[in-house]
Formats: structure tokens, C-alpha cells, sequence
């Protein structure tokens, strides 16, 4: 079989996002965000989010099919995210998806959205990506996995005991007013700070941690101290803090990160989500990563932040991998595992 | 033959028929407040399975609690898209049955409240809105939401046996805005 069309729909969260790709080529990525309309309540209200994924749906799909200058009925496959998310917004994606098998008789794959985040990697790299440890980074969520096939094989090693990396930076983005969505407010404002200002706790990194708990997160601490120190210093500079909460999070991301290749013995590394979109991430990972001879993965920043490419692409593997695809009546799951990569 | 392709997902029932020269050839449901999503795909499969050959989409746009309903418009809307046809949104309290001139339809809202319309003369005369049941003035009440609050002695549902004869509606009808407050004004 030739490298296989496949249409990828995700509407896990906020954007209503369409991709195409053949094989390992993106063909289109269409996005339609409704996060202005969440703006002004200081974070993603899912019925808002629900009712503009339908809206936006279908000239989401006319745009993509029109810019991949393919025609329906050249699909070998459908994907969409499953899973985890907000159910109401996963519905709209997995019901848009069901129809289109179905009315073109195609197979369809319920994907995992945090899989798909990492497997957009193989859309902008040529070289296999298996076995790797992969940092996964977002809004919802903060894992340390091991993936020894993309397609069937993803274990988690650990993952953040409270907040997200990305909620955090929602709230300290909120706390001191530089608003939402607060990754890139924080990443922006932290260019002209000094990231050694404050010492901010870097969470669960004591020699206890390391032993017992070495690849888990905590942010709430961090959250808390950054809390502190504006209460506390009424003349703050707005940069430092920034700057300075900002390296704690990705000093931690990028040393357990390490730490897991070490363990492990895998020398790759992709970083995925949305929060390796953050430049100083992607450059400390750089950085670190460099030294200790690991092979670092990270995608262009418009494809760590959510896609429909990377759900394409996910499909797309499966896909060529020969995996079964799911039942047509297949249910989206709003906590769906990290490790489950399709639902049947 | 080509067939009108009917879907309905604004009551804990999910409904699908097809539809062949104004007559009912096909239908089914399946019952389930939380089960939209999976239903209609499952229902559509076995309708697409006595006739594929579909010439137009028709879907209840409501009103009803909203993530049901965003299953069955989703779905219908994408269909047509796939296949190129015509969707049409309908009112789905209008698709209640009721052989009485004078009545009101009232489906299940939530949050102890009922999305209703009066009909007179086979025509919607008010409506729909939402409401408590006690709030709504009516002789005869027809429909899964009047039931639930003791307005009537039977159950019924949307018939998607009539949705190609009912008017037009563009939009899905939520009746309620997103609960949500303003960052400034909490």
C-alpha cells in the first residue's frame, strides 16, 4: 500500500483543528481557536468551547480539504482524538468523525491526544523515533513516558501529583495580570528578566524525591512560593518573577527528563505539548541535552500547541503499522490513560 | 431508492429514520441520557445497511440538553458534508406527536426545568422556552418532559417519522447561555 491519506480531527479542549497528511507529508493544518471567547473568564469554559466546535466544524473541514488539494473521496483513513479532554468538546470531533467514516465507508481511529502530541514529531523528522523517552508538556498534563512503539507501546513513568506545567503557567500569568493563555504571556515577559533573580523551589527534587519518586512533578509550591514573594515585595519586577518562575518549571522538566534516559539507557528525547512551545524550554532541553549526548526531538512550535496534524499523523502510523481500528460507536473517554493509544 | 436520513438526539432517546416518498420505511432508537454519541453512528450503520443511498440529512436541532444534542447535529451536518446533500435542522418539540388541536410539547431541560412550545391547529403558537414545569400554563401536556414532572400520564418522544414536513430551523436551539462568570466580575 501506497503512504496512506488520512483526515485528523481533534477537539480536545478550545480549537476546532483539521489535519491531512499522506504517510509522514502534512498536507494541511487548520486550526479554528475560540480562546478569545474564553478570555474574559480567565480560562477554557467547556460549553463555550463545545458550541464553537460545531460552528466551526465544517469550514474547518472545507479549508483543510481545500488547502490539501485532496478530494474526500481519496481517504484511506479518519482519526480523531478519543480522549482525554472535555467530553462535550470530544463529542463534537468524535460524531463529526464517525459520519465521515461512514458516509465513505472508511476505517476510523479513536487516537489518544497525548500519543498524537508526540507523534507529530514524525511529521518534521525522517529518522525513527523508537525507543524514546518523551516529555510530554500541556495544559492538562505533565508525563515522563517511555514509548517503545508509538503505535501500541507507550508506559508511563511518571507524571505531575498536582498541577499541570501549563496551568501553572495559566495561573502565575493570572496572578500577576499578564493574562490568558499564560505559557506564551509568561515566556514573552520572561525575555527581559533575569531567571536567576529569585530561587524559586524546584519541586520534588530533594534526594528523597529522587529515590522514591524520581520522574513525578509537583507546581503547586512553586505556585504558592511565586505567590508569596508578590505578596510579599510590592515592588516586584514583573520580568524577574516571570523569568525566574519560568526556570524553575523547565530546569525541572529538562532534568527528570534527563534522568529517564539515563535510567533507561534510551538516548532519544521528544518534548511534545503545548508547553514545548516555551523557548526557554526548548533552548535549556537544547542546551542539556547536548551534553549529555542525547538525541533531542522537539516539534516547530505551531505543532506542539493542539493540532489536527498530529492526530492525522498518529492515524496515519497506525494506519501504515496495520493496527485495528475502532468500532464506528467507539466512546470518547475524558480521562482516557496516557498509556492507551487508540480505544477499540 | 433515495432515502431522507432522520436523527433526532434532543431527549434521552436517540432516533434515526429513513425516509422514502414521505413514508417512514425505517426507524429505530435506542434509549440513554449520556449515550448520543455512540447511538447514532450504531443506529446510522444499520440504516445506511437497508438503504445507503441517502439524498438529504434532517436533524432535530432542539432544544435539549446540549451535549446529546451536539452529538446528533455533529454527526448529521458531517454526514452531509461526506456525502455532498442538503442538512436541514428541524424543531425537535415540534416532531411530538399530539392528535389534540390545543397542546403543549415539553421535553426534559435539566436542572429541574422543561423546554416547552403550545401548538394550535397543528401550528407552534409560543415557544420554545425554558422553564420550570410550574411556570408553564397548559391543559394538555405531551412529551418526555411532561411525564418526568407528572404533566402527563404517558411518555412520547420526537417522531422522526415527521421531521421532512416540519419548518426549518438554522441554528441549535440551546435556549440558555454557557454558565460561565467574567474574571471581573466574580
Amino acid at each position: 500500500m501506497s503512504a496512506p491519506l488520512v483526515l485528523g480531527i481533534e477537539t480536545s479542549c478550545d480549537e476546532t483543528a483539521i489535519g491531512i497528511v499522506r504517510g509522514r507529508t502534512l498536507l494541511a493544518n487548520e486550526i479554528a481557536s475560540s480562546v478569545q471567547e474564553h478570555a474574559r473568564f480567565g480560562g477554557v469554559v467547556p460549553e463555550i468551547a463545545s458550541r464553537a466546535h460545531l460552528e466551526a466544524m465544517i469550514p474547518a473541514l472545507d479549508r483543510a480539504l481545500k488547502s490539501a488539494k485532496v478530494s474526500l473521496s481519496d481517504f484511506d483513513a479518519i482519526a480523531v482524538t478519543a480522549g482525554p479532554g472535555l467530553v462535550g468538546a470530544l463529542l463534537v470531533g468524535t460524531s463529526t468523525a464517525a459520519a465521515i467514516a461512514l458516509a465513505l465507508d472508511k476505517p476510523i481511529f479513536g487516537v489518544n491526544h497525548l500519543s498524537a502530541h508526540i507523534s507529530v514529531d514524525y511529521l518534521t523528522h525522517d529518522d525513527p523515533l523508537d525507543p524514546t523517552i518523551a516529555l510530554l508538556v500541556s495544559g492538562g498534563h505533565s508525563s515522563i513516558l517511555q514509548i517503545n512503539d508509538i503505535t501500541s507501546s507507550v508506559t508511563s513513568l511518571g507524571s505531575t501529583m498536582d498541577d499541570a506545567a501549563g496551568e501553572a503557567f495559566d495561573k502565575i500569568a493570572r496572578v500577576m495580570g499578564l493574562g490568558f493563555p499564560g505559557g506564551p504571556a509568561v515566556d514573552l515577559e520572561a525575555k527581559s528578566g533575569d531567571s536567576n533573580a529569585i530561587n524559586f523551589p524546584r519541586g520534588l527534587t530533594q534526594a528523597e524525591d529522587w529515590r522514591t519518586r524520581p520522574y513525578d512533578f509537583s507546581f503547586s509550591g512553586l505556585k504558592t512560593a511565586v505567590a508569596r514573594y508578590l505578596e510579599s515585595t510590592p515592588q516586584y519586577k514583573k520580568a524577574d518573577v516571570a523569568a525566574s518562575f519560568q526556570e524553575a518549571i523547565v530546569d525541572v522538566l529538562v532534568q527528570k527528563s534527563l534522568a529517564a534516559c539515563t535510567a533507561t539507557g534510551i538516548e532519544n528525547l521528544v518534548i511534545a505539548g503545548g508547553v514545548a512551545a516555551n523557548s526557554r524550554l526548548r533552548e535549556l532541553a537544547k542546551q542539556k541535552c547536548e551534553k549529555a549526548g542525547v538525541n533531542l526531538r522537539i516539534p516547530s512550535p505551531g505543532l506542539c500547541t493542539d493540532n489536527g496534524a498530529m492526530v492525522a499523523a498518529l492515524g496515519s502510523l497506525m494506519s501504515s503499522a496495520g493496527r485495528a481500528s475502532s468500532s464506528v460507536d467507539f466512546s470518547a473517554s475524558s480521562s482516557l490513560s496516557v498509556t492507551a493509544v487508540s480505544v477499540n | 431508492m433515495s432515502a431522507l436520513l432522520a436523527i433526532d438526539t434532543s431527549t434521552s432517546r436517540t432516533s434515526v429514520g429513513l425516509i422514502v416518498d414521505n413514508e417512514l420505511i425505517w426507524s429505530a432508537y435506542e434509549d440513554g441520557a449520556t449515550a448520543h454519541a455512540e447511538a447514532v453512528p450504531r443506529l446510522v450503520q444499520k440504516a445506511l445497511a437497508i438503504n445507503n443511498e441517502i439524498s438529504q440529512v434532517i436533524v432535530g436541532m432542539g432544544p435539549g440538553p446540549y451535549t446529546g444534542l451536539r452529538a446528533g447535529i455533529a454527526f448529521a451536518q458531517a454526514f452531509a458534508w461526506a456525502r455532498n446533500l442538503e442538512v436541514t435542522g428541524v424543531c425537535s418539540l415540534d416532531a411530538i406527536v399530539c392528535k389534540a388541536s390545543e397542546y403543549t410539547a415539553a421535553t426534559d431541560a435539566r436542572r429541574k426545568e422543561i423546554y416547552w412550545a403550545k401548538y394550535e391547529g397543528g401550528k407552534r403558537v409560543d415557544g420554545p422556552h425554558v422553564n420550570k414545569p410550574a411556570e408553564v400554563i397548559g391543559k394538555l401536556f405531551v412529551g418526555e418532559g411532561a411525564h418526568k414532572y407528572g404533566l402527563s400520564a404517558e411518555v412520547s418522544y420526537p417522531d422522526v417519522s415527521v421531521f421532512h414536513l416540519l419548518a426549518r430551523v438554522d441554528e441549535p436551539m440551546y435556549l440558555r447561555r454557557p454558565d460561565a462568570v467574567p474574571t471581573l466580575e466574580r
